[in-house]
């Protein structure tokens, strides 16, 4: 009897195995921007899968010059080395002679809904840092609140577990990452970009204190999808420093996000906020003005100039963010800079000519809290592929 | 007795993987409420085939029955989101109308949103005649924009698909 079963099982899995090659075409036609994947992911369930992101930008300010820049060129390569475990991994190029290593995680499938994960991973909070790629947002720059808030491309080493569920229409990311440096080479944390020069980028990155990431998204309502991140924990010092007072600050920020889809109508919305503590002491040591909260929401709606039953979108949109670096000083020690308090209109139009490619056009206006500040303006022109 | 049937969902169906029939059996039974059935393959001759919108080749399409009473029908098959395939299951009454939708296995990270009940809940009780468009009568999830679509896309083929078989009493 068990051996008849056993035979059978060969049997059935051998027969499967034969038929890895892909017969279905119809299901995958006219979708181009795969070609790439389908020759070289032929075996459907190990393979290497190529894809790619990339954004080039022209930049113009209102009585300045203009700044043209292959702002980001991202190669993704990842192999899946059978169904339950896959390695994946970005390299990117920032203004054409930058280079990063913008993601590199091994997976591992325990069950359908648990994948362990591990290695250099992006931190998941709010919507940009998560979902990057110029196809996917509208504007040729990405929000502010996403740089000087959320410091996208946050990514550190860590390890944890995310994975879907069905039944509750929910997917979650929980994992311990290698925190923010105190200080980052000669780069201290400060006013103006609060957190982001304390990218580690794993990157040499020193670690003393591990850090919590999480987030839920929810995608039950139709149309809706929300989400609710949050990260804690405290900045990394080095060995010998560490002890002296001043040499970390601690960091809870929470983040809550919404994208919402009906027919043509599109928006996004995504509120931040991070309390740090000892701030005081960390601008006493390091003489810098890091503030105790940073602060930042935006709020942009989208509307599809073109039918749905077409394959391209022109999606006219407009944006308002307002974000503050300097949300709170007071339990920092140092004087408030309301210039850290800015605001920004940004209204245009993303022309989506095939699905992954899109030209956008755009124009920005900034302004700050300081009584008396003059609004400037800037125009930006580009595109984005992602492949 | 429950082994013996289990021999027989091999026996018949011997090119699911068995994870894959696993779930598929456990989604019958859920749906049509039953605890025994068969499970049969229902062979669409080659030259149809060629002229329908989706894939009806080997282990593609299933008859459901109990007591030689036909319940429904399971179609199982396979679509492309951004990087890679997922498996997917659509269970129809002897009527040909969607009972059920359900990703098998998702193997990417993108996408995998589609998995989603309450989302594949809006395939429920189409029938051939109907026209799935996504944005209009199928609501979009951000973040998975192209996987929704190549799932509509593959539910809309299978509906067509079932027309054209059902037009021409194969179904």
């Amino acid at each position: 009897m068990k051996k008849v079963f056993l035979l059978l099982a060969i049997l059935s899995s051998s027969f499967s195995y034969s038929q890895t090659i892909p017969r279905d075409s119809s299901a995958t036609q006219n979708l181009q921007q795969n070609a790439v994947n389908r020759i070289l992911s032929v075996d459907r369930s190990s393979g290497v899968i190529v894809g790619g992101y990339a954004q080039v930008d022209y930049n113009q300010p209102e009585g300045l010059n203009g700044n043209l820049d292959v702002h980001r060129l991202v190669l993704l390569v990842g192999y899946k080395f059978n169904d339950k475990v896959q390695f994946v991994t970005e390299i990117e190029y920032e203004h054409v002679k930058e280079l990063y290593v913008e993601q590199a995680f091994l997976q591992y499938t325990i069950a359908d809904n648990v994948n362990l994960r591990g290695g250099l991973m992006l931190v998941p909070m709010g919507i940009i840092n998560e979902y990057h790629e110029p196809t996917t947002f509208n504007g040729v720059e990405r929000p502010n609140v996403d740089k000087s808030i959320v410091p996208s491309t946050w990514r550190e080493i860590g390890i944890g577990i995310t994975g879907k569920l069905d039944d509750a229409s929910m997917r979650y990311q929980a994992y311990i990452f290698n925190g923010f440096a105190s200080v980052n080479g000669e780069n201290v944390l400060g006013g103006s970009n609060g957190l982001r020069n304390g990218r580690q980028k794993g990157s040499e990155s020193i670690i003393n204190s591990p850090n919590l990431s999480a987030k839920i998204d929810f995608y039950g309502v139709q149309g809706l999808r929300l989400g609710l991140s949050g990260y804690f924990g405290r900045t990394q010092a080095e060995d010998g420093i560490q002890e002296i007072e001043g040499a970390d600050v601690g960091l809870s920020m929470l983040g809550l996000d919404a994208r919402y889809i009906n027919n043509r109508f599109s928006a996004r919305g995504q509120y931040i906020h991070a309390n740090l503590s000892d701030s005081d002491k960390y601008n006493i040591l390091y003489e810098t003005n890091l503030g105790s909260e940073l602060k930042g929401w935006y709020l942009e709606a989208a509307y599809n100039l073109l039918a749905l039953s077409k394959e391209q979108r022109l999606d006219a949109f407009v944006r308002y963010e307002q974000y503050d670096s300097h949300a709170a000083t007071e339990k920092a020690g140092i004087q408030r800079n309301l210039g850290y308090n800015r605001n920004e209109w940004t209204t245009g139009l993303s022309y989506h000519i095939a699905q992954g490619a899109v030209v956008k056009a755009d124009y920005q206006i900034f302004d700050n809290a300081i009584i008396g500040n003059n609004s400037f303006g800037q125009l930006n022109l580009g595109f984005g592929v992602w492949f | 007795m429950n082994k013996v049937l289990i021999i027989l969902f091999l026996v018949i169906s011997i090119g699911l993987s068995k994870s894959i029939q696993k779930k598929v059996n456990k989604e019958i039974k859920e749906v049509f409420n039953i605890e025994q059935f068969t499970f049969t393959e229902v062979n669409i001759e080659a030259e149809i085939a060629k002229t329908l919108p989706s894939t009806f080749g080997e282990d593609n399409l299933f008859k459901i029955e109990t007591n030689n009473t036909v319940l429904g029908f399971a179609y199982i098959s396979k679509a492309f989101g951004k990087v890679d395939y997922f498996d997917y299951l659509v269970l129809l009454d002897k009527d040909l109308i969607i009972l059920k939708t359900k990703i098998l296995v998702y193997r990417e990270d993108y996408g995998g949103e589609i998995g989603s009940t309450r989302w594949l809940k809006q395939f429920i009780g189409k029938t051939k005649n109907d026209e799935l468009n996504y944005g209009e009568n199928i609501a979009g999830i951000s973040g998975a924009t192209i996987s929704v679509q190549v799932m509509t896309k593959a539910m809309n083929d299978l509906l067509s698909s079932i027309k054209i078989l059902h037009s021409k009493k194969i179904l």
